[in-house]
C-alpha cells in the first residue's frame, strides 16, 4: 500500500495559507474563463438558451469526483481528513431553494459575483454587498425566530455520504454519475440548439478595452498581495494539524445513551463560562481537568464523543490519545436541543414518519426527566453520517 | 480588436475541476466564496459586540479558536478569486465598468435586483452552510448527501422564478 501523501500537512497555517491565493486564482480565473463574470451569460442557464452552467459545473464536478476517487482507491489520499460537509437536510433544502431565487434575481451566484465584480461589472458588485447584508440579517434573525435555529440545526445527519446512504458500492455510484452526466451534457446542448433558434442570442461580450497598462497594475497588485503573504508566512508558528473525525448525529448519540452503551464518554467542551446545561452524562473538560487526565481513566475501548455549541469541537483533538474512537456531535449542543430536547410535531402522513417522531418524542420526554426511559431500538434510518468510524479506508462516499 | 470568445464550456470545466481536485489534494477542504462575507461579519461583530457575535449560532463558531475570523484558507482563497477573475478579464479584452442588463429594464432596477438577489443568496447561503462554490461544486464533488440536495434546489429555485424577472435579461 502506498503511504497517503494527501490531502497534504503543511508545517505552518501561513503556508497553507499562501497556497489559497494561487488556488483561488486558478478559481476566479476559470470562472471567467467560462463567462460567468457576466450576469446575462449565467441567467441563461435558467431560459434554456445557454446551459453554460451545467456543462462547465457538472464537468468540474465529475474531473474532482472521479479524481478524489481512483486517488484514494490507490491510496494516496486518506479520505477521513478530508473536510466533508455535513448534511443539515432541511436547511440545505431550503437555503438551496432560497440561493436559486436569489441567483436568477442577480444573474450571479456568490463566488460569480465576485469574477463579475473584478470584471469591472457594478451589478456583480452590488450583488457581492448584498451578500454580506444577508448573512448579517440570517445572524440576526436567528436571534429573533427560534423556528428559524430550528430549521438551521435540524436534520442533521453529520457528514452524510451519497452512496453510503442510498448503500450503493462507491464505485457503481461514481460511475452512475458519470453516466447520468454524460446523458445530461448531450440533452443540455439539444435544449440550449432548440431554444436559441427561437430567440437570437444576447450579445454578451463588450467592447474591448485598452488593457496594457491595467495588466501592469494587475501583475503589481498580485505581488504586492503576495508578497504581504509571504512575510506572514515567515513567522515560525507550527501549530497541530487538525485530526479529522467522523460525526455523530445527536438523535444516535440519544439512543447510544438510552441503551446504556458502556464504552460510551462524552466529552464537554464548551466555554468554561458557558452555565447553560449540557447532555446528561457529559465530563465537562476545563483548565483544571484536562481531556487528557480524563482519558486515562478511559478504558481501552472507548468510544469518545465530544461536543461543543456549534458542533466544531473536532478540531479540539489535536494532542489526544490515537486509539480511541472518537466522534464529534454534529451541530453541537444547540443541534442536541433543537432535535433531542425538542418535542417533533408530524408533518405528512406516513407511518414511517408516525413512528419515527413517536420515538423522537419519547427521547425527547426522556432527556427533559418527564418520562421513563423509552425502548432502546437501533438508530434511526434516516441517520448514516454516525455510523462511519474514522477507520475507512476508502473514499467516504 | 473584439474581445476573446469564452473558452469551450468543457474545457473551462476541466480546468475548474483540476483546480477543485488540487485544493482537495493541498487543502484538505474545497472551494468556497460565502465564509468570506461571513467570517468579515464575524471580525466586525467581535469588536463592535463581542458577546452578542460570540452567542450567535452563525457567527460564534468563527470566534471559538481564539484566533483572528479572516486567517482562514477559504478568506485568502476568496483574495485570489479577485485576482484570478481581474487578470482573466483584462487578458481577454473583458475587463469593463458596466451593468449587464438587457434593454427592458433600467439601471437602477437592475442594480436594484441585483442587491435583493444578493441579500436573498447572502441569507441563504448562511441557513445552508454554504454556496454553489461550498455546497454544489464543492460538496458536490465528495458526494455529499446535503450538497446534492442543496443543488438540486438550486436549480428549482432558479427555474421557478425565472419567468418573474425575465425582463432583466432580454
Amino acid at each position: 500500500m502506498i503511504e497517503a501523501i494527501f490531502p497534504i500537512t503543511f508545517g505552518s497555517e501561513e503556508l497553507r495559507l499562501l497556497t489559497a491565493i494561487g488556488l483561488g486564482f486558478m478559481f476566479g480565473f476559470s470562472l471567467e474563463r467560462a463567462g460567468f463574470g457576466n450576469a446575462r451569460k449565467l441567467a441563461g442557464q435558467f431560459y434554456f438558451n445557454d446551459m453554460t452552467v451545467f456543462k462547465v459545473m457538472f464537468t468540474a464536478i465529475l474531473v474532482a469526483m472521479v479524481g478524489l476517487y481512483s486517488l484514494s482507491a490507490i491510496g494516496l489520499l486518506d479520505m477521513t481528513r478530508m473536510w466533508i460537509n455535513p448534511t443539515f437536510m432541511w436547511a440545505q433544502l431550503v437555503g438551496g431553494f432560497m440561493l436559486g431565487v436569489g441567483f436568477i434575481m442577480s444573474g450571479l451566484c456568490p463566488g460569480t459575483s465576485v469574477v463579475s465584480a473584478a470584471s469591472g461589472r457594478w451589478d456583480g458588485l452590488v450583488t457581492f454587498s448584498g451578500i454580506f447584508v444577508g448573512s448579517f440579517l440570517f445572524a440576526v434573525m436567528l436571534e429573533w425566530f427560534p423556528v428559524l435555529e430550528r430549521l438551521y440545526t435540524g436534520g442533521s445527519l453529520g457528514d452524510s455520504v451519497l452512496p453510503a446512504l442510498l448503500r450503493v458500492p462507491t464505485p457503481l455510484f461514481i460511475l452512475g454519475v458519470v453516466a447520468m452526466a454524460g446523458a445530461a451534457f448531450v440533452a443540455a446542448e439539444r435544449v440550449e440548439q432548440a431554444f436559441r433558434r427561437r430567440r437570437e442570442p444576447v450579445e454578451l461580450t463588450p467592447e474591448p478595452t485598452r488593457h496594457a497598462p491595467r495588466y501592469k497594475f494587475a501583475v503589481a497588485g498580485g505581488l504586492v498581495v503576495v508578497g504581504l503573504l509571504a512575510t506572514g508566512a515567515t513567522a515560525p508558528e507550527i501549530e497541530q494539524p487538525d485530526r479529522q473525525i467522523a460525526a455523530i448525529a445527536p438523535l444516535q448519540l440519544a439512543d447510544d445513551i438510552i441503551s446504556g452503551n458502556p464504552g460510551l464518554v462524552i466529552l464537554d467542551l464548551r466555554q468554561e463560562d458557558d452555565t447553560a446545561s449540557g447532555i446528561p452524562g457529559a465530563i465537562r473538560i476545563t483548565t483544571d481537568r484536562s481531556a487528557q487526565t480524563v482519558l486515562l481513566s478511559a478504558g481501552q475501548w472507548a468510544k469518545v464523543v465530544v461536543y461543543d455549541e456549534f458542533g466544531d469541537a473536532r478540531t479540539a483533538l489535536g494532542t489526544w490519545p490515537q486509539h480511541f474512537e472518537y466522534r464529534f456531535l454534529s451541530g453541537g449542543l444547540r443541534a442536541w436541543r433543537a432535535e433531542v430536547m425538542t418535542p417533533a410535531e408530524p408533518a405528512g402522513h406516513g407511518s414511517a414518519e408516525r413512528e419515527f417522531i413517536a420515538r423522537q418524542n419519547q427521547i425527547a420526554a426522556f432527556f427533559s426527566g418527564t418520562a421513563a426511559r423509552p425502548t432502546p431500538v437501533a438508530a434511526p434510518p434516516v441517520v448514516a453520517g454516525g455510523t462511519q468510524t474514522k477507520k475507512k479506508k476508502s473514499m467516504g462516499c | 480588436m473584439k474581445a476573446r470568445p469564452y473558452w469551450n464550456p468543457y474545457l473551462a470545466g476541466v480546468l475548474l475541476g483540476v483546480t477543485l481536485l488540487a485544493t482537495f489534494l493541498i487543502a484538505g477542504q474545497g472551494l468556497g466564496a460565502s465564509a468570506f462575507p461571513k467570517r468579515v461579519i464575524a471580525t466586525v461583530g467581535q469588536e463592535v459586540a463581542p458577546e452578542w457575535t460570540a452567542a450567535n449560532p452563525s457567527l460564534g463558531l468563527y470566534l471559538e479558536d481564539d484566533a483572528n475570523p479572516l486567517r482562514n484558507w477559504l478568506v485568502v482563497e476568496v483574495v485570489g478569486v479577485m485576482l484570478g477573475g481581474l487578470l482573466g478579464a483584462l487578458s481577454a479584452g473583458r475587463f469593463k465598468p458596466a451593468v449587464e442588463k438587457g434593454p427592458r429594464i433600467s439601471t437602477r432596477g437592475r442594480l436594484a435586483y441585483a442587491l435583493g438577489g444578493g441579500i436573498i443568496m447572502g441569507f441563504a447561503a448562511a441557513l445552508a452552510r454554504g454556496c454553489t462554490s461550498g455546497q454544489a461544486l464543492s460538496g458536490g464533488a465528495l458526494l455529499a448527501t446535503g450538497s446534492w440536495a442543496f443543488m438540486l434546489m438550486v436549480f428549482a429555485g432558479g427555474y421557478a422564478f425565472a419567468y418573474l424577472v425575465r425582463k432583466q435579461w432580454t
